[in-house]
């Protein structure tokens, strides 16, 4: 049988990915955000750790979807997934590998389980999706792991509910149980946490409020699911909404949560950074 | 369950948040052909053609004049209020070589020295900042 393992949130700042790229990691700059995922990439490689796949939710800024088509919950159930050019060349990275059984297993649970999800079969996966899998496994020559992306769209409003997202996540983790395989499978929730990209009021930062999301994500509380929309807006800037991925993530390691790792760091770019890794208690 | 809030009330509360335009239907709609301009920077082939000639790039697009002037300026503000969504404008600034941190700040009426300071000491504070009405 599969199961659901473990849970990790993310931001996913394409800073991030240009740094490592670049080979900027050292820098005064970046070495206290890199710092925060050191112990992450040394739990992740123990043979006990090691995902055979992750869902990785994450929401695509602009790339694989334009306005043409916008759904809400996305499931990526192809085989391969290249790596998108979202304006300055791809990112040199390897393409991401699918777990098709899975992700068809997983889309065809929930839709019994009435959540109506997108299937894609053919997609290129920007920052949101390559960005946290660079700070968890480094500059392999393959990814590790076998990945099932699921988008989810932040960009377009309303967003989903953070009930819908944690609700989603419960059903998610329903899916996996009920798959034949003996499977190590992860959950990754990532974006976030607060930041403002627009307007007259970018670069808001709210690390009160991030630390209590963050404390939020620990223990039997399921307090964030109730967070509505405008809180995140007000609180955490236009762009901290895509914390209510995090919820999915969260909804999926059930009632109670052991934190296991926990980095904060001000600023990445625009943005703050915030970093779980968590288990099911 | 979840109160389903009336979708008015939940746009409404929207225009109370200080300097911030949300992505709203409203706006998507007005800023359709705006917004598919900039997503078709991702190709290679298209930024060559738009670098050579702006003016008649944009003119290939069902966009107003004000969209397209607005563009031509880089003016990202303007360009929020008539629809642009700002994950599809990055494609412009991107295709400029500007970074997030340098268009963004541009939003701001800070220099983009005094915008990274600010962001290097914390970041902009929440207070006074999350509702007009509300002044808190």
């Amino acid at each position: 049988m599969a199961r659901i393992t473990a849970g990790i949130a993310s931001s996913h700042i394409p800073l991030l990915g240009v740094a490592a790229d670049q080979g900027k990691a050292g820098e005064e700059y970046f070495k206290p955000i890199f710092a925060g995922y050191d112990w992450t990439r040394e739990w992740i490689a123990q043979p006990e750790n090691k995902p055979d796949a992750v869902v990785l939710v994450y929401n695509d800024h602009a790339s694989a979807f334009d306005m043409k088509v916008i759904p809400t919950f996305a499931i990526g159930c192809a085989e391969r997934f290249g790596i998108c050019d979202e304006g300055w060349g791809p990112r040199p990275v390897p393409d991401v590998e699918g777990h098709p059984d899975l992700a068809w297993h997983i889309a065809q649970s929930l839709i019994l389980d009435e959540f109506d999800m997108t299937m894609i079969n053919e997609m290129e996966v920007d920052h949101g999706l390559t960005v946290p899998l660079t700070m968890m496994f480094g500059a392999p020559e393959a990814w590790p792991v076998k990945v099932i992306p699921l988008a989810v769209n932040v960009v377009t409003y309303p967003p989903p509910s953070g009930n819908r997202c944690w609700a989603l996540g419960e059903a998610i983790a329903r899916a996996v149980d009920s798959f034949g395989e003996d499977l190590n499978v992860q959950i990754w929730g990532t974006g976030g946490m607060s930041h403002q990209l627009q307007g007259p009021r970018a670069g808001l930062i709210n690390a009160e409020w991030d630390n209590r999301f963050l404390d939020m994500m620990t223990g039997d509380s399921d307090e964030a699911r109730w967070i509505p929309h405008i809180e995140y807006l007000r609180e955490t800037g236009s762009e901290g909404i895509e914390m209510v991925m995090w919820l999915i993530m969260r909804g999926a390691l059930g009632k109670k949560t052991k934190c296991l790792h926990r980095h904060y760091h001000v600023p990445c770019s625009n943005t703050a950074i915030g970093h779980l890794v968590l288990e099911p208690d | 369950m979840i109160h389903h809030k009336d979708i008015h009330e939940y746009l409404a509360d929207f225009e109370d948040i200080p300097g911030t335009r949300v992505y709203t239907a409203a706006r998507a709609r007005k800023g359709y052909h705006l917004n598919q301009f900039a997503m078709s920077l991702m190709k290679p082939e298209n930024r060559e053609r738009w670098k050579a000639d702006e003016r008649a790039y944009l003119d290939e697009w069902p966009m107003s004049e004000e969209q397209k002037q607005a563009v031509l300026d880089r003016d990202y503000n303007r360009l929020l209020d008539l629809g642009g969504n700002i994950y599809f404008m990055a494609k412009v600034f991107s295709t400029d070589g500007l970074s997030f941190v340098q268009a963004v700040s541009t939003m701001t009426g800070m220099s983009v020295e005094d915008y990274q300071a600010m962001m290097n000491a914390g970041g902009r504070s929440p207070e006074g900042q999350r509702s007009i009405k509300g002044a808190y």
